[in-house]
């Protein structure tokens, strides 16, 4: 009632949208490809889920000021080249203040350029709504982004390593599961959280015929 | 005409923009990271000759116990008792591995290895990178050649067991040890002559 109070009706309703109704992973299946392979360890998903969301917000804050500006014609390679200058800013201060988290992501922050669900934010919503609400729109995405990989990231690091953030939280004697810490324990445990989130948001699979 | 004009226009005025602010950032954060890189070697060298240094003061010890020697394009990190340690590099089972390899006096036998890259399976071939395989090399001998076993096995001074579940990952990090271990020793020998 009161975040609805703060952010107003409509306010409200982009927000709702990004972190649940449309989530970007969830619903619109967008930017699978990082949350599938950063999602190994919970620092991994932390770092990665900051990143993006700050790749987020800075595209938001230029597409959506600069909106009835933009040529239409160019309008994508205006998007590809402020999403790029950020992602290189990401990498670079990740390299230099956390070398560690920077080696352990490694090529993912540089597709983060790629990442759809950037591109799709830029051309859906941020270049034909205001300032405040793309912003508003980019936190929501970045927090659904963010605790997508981050809770895939805790059954993985668990499973996988016997470890959560890098501390050892399970019994001796552990056997660590291997196919928790490849790719294809990713894609089990993102179809698992796939289907409990859409089936609670009630999102019906649209009907064959 | 006007439109095309503008339209050059404003994606110019963009990019230099947004590159100017990358040209700050990369000013700003590139002697960070040429340091955070040299600091990494130092703290691989330091544990590959089983040196002991508290990580605020690296640089300090690094400098004052290690020597660096450049020869033929090869570098070597000496200490005073002529152990020498030099990096090592090459084709893992699925990509590149470095790290450094640390020689005895003797010239032959291993002192220290450390893996300072990998991209093995984690959980099977990443165990080569865990210090407790690593230590299996200690005192082995180099010069005919280090050769993998099964697990368990290994009895001959240049023998080493292999990890079940990681026998290819072993076998491509003997080989890159072997490689190196010829191209490199007989720069170790002329220096600790």
């Amino acid at each position: 009632m009161t975040l609805r109070k703060l952010l107003g009706k409509e306010g409200y309703k982009t927000f709702m949208k990004g972190v649940w109704k449309d989530h970007p992973i969830g619903s619109m299946c967008l930017g699978i490809c990082s949350a599938l392979a950063v999602s190994n360890t919970v620092a991994n998903a932390v770092a990665m889920g900051v990143g993006v969301t700050f790749v987020l917000l800075a595209t938001a804050v230029i597409v959506s000021s600069l909106r009835k500006l933009i040529p239409l014609r160019v309008r994508i390679i205006v998007y590809m080249i402020t999403i790029s200058a950020f992602v290189i800013v990401v990498d670079k201060v990740l390299k230099a203040f956390f070398p560690d988290i920077s080696e352990a992501v490694g090529p993912y922050v540089g597709l983060i350029i790629t990442n759809c669900i950037i591109m799709g934010r830029a051309e859906a919503f941020y270049s034909q709504n205001t300032l405040p609400l793309s912003l508003l729109d980019a936190v929501a995405n970045g927090i659904s982004y963010s605790y997508t990989l981050i809770s895939i990231a805790i059954v993985r690091e668990i499973l996988g390593f016997g470890t959560l953030l890098g501390f050892k939280v399970t019994p001796e004697g552990w056997e660590n599961w291997v196919v928790m810490s490849l790719a294809p324990g990713a894609f089990f445990l993102l179809g698992i959280f796939l289907w409990v989130t859409r089936t609670l948001a009630g999102v019906e699979p649209p009907r064959e015929g | 005409m006007n439109g095309r004009i503008r339209m050059i226009a404003f994606v110019l005025i963009l990019a230099s923009i947004l590159t100017g602010a990358l040209t700050s950032v990369e000013a700003w954060t590139k002697p960070i990271i040429a340091r955070n890189e040299a600091l990494k070697i130092k703290r691989n060298v330091m544990a590959a000759l089983e040196l002991d240094y508290e990580d605020a003061a690296l640089e300090k010890t690094f400098a004052d116990t290690v020597s660096v020697v450049e020869k033929e394009g090869r570098t070597f990190y000496v200490t005073d008792d002529k152990t020498v340690a030099f990096p090592i590099n090459g084709s893992g089972l699925w990509g590149p591995i470095s790290g450094v390899l640390a020689v005895e006096p003797d010239g032959v036998t291993v002192k220290g290895i450390t893996i300072v890259h990998q991209e093995e399976t984690p959980g099977l071939g990443s165990r080569i990178a865990e210090q407790a395989y690593l230590d299996k090399f200690r005192a082995k001998r180099l010069h005919q050649g280090i050769r993998i076993t099964e697990e368990g096995k290994a009895s001959g001074d240049n023998e080493v067991d292999g990890i079940t579940g990681a026998t290819l990952s072993c076998q491509a990090f003997a080989r890159i040890l072997n490689s190196e271990a010829s191209a490199n020793l007989p720069g170790v020998k002329e220096i600790q002559q």
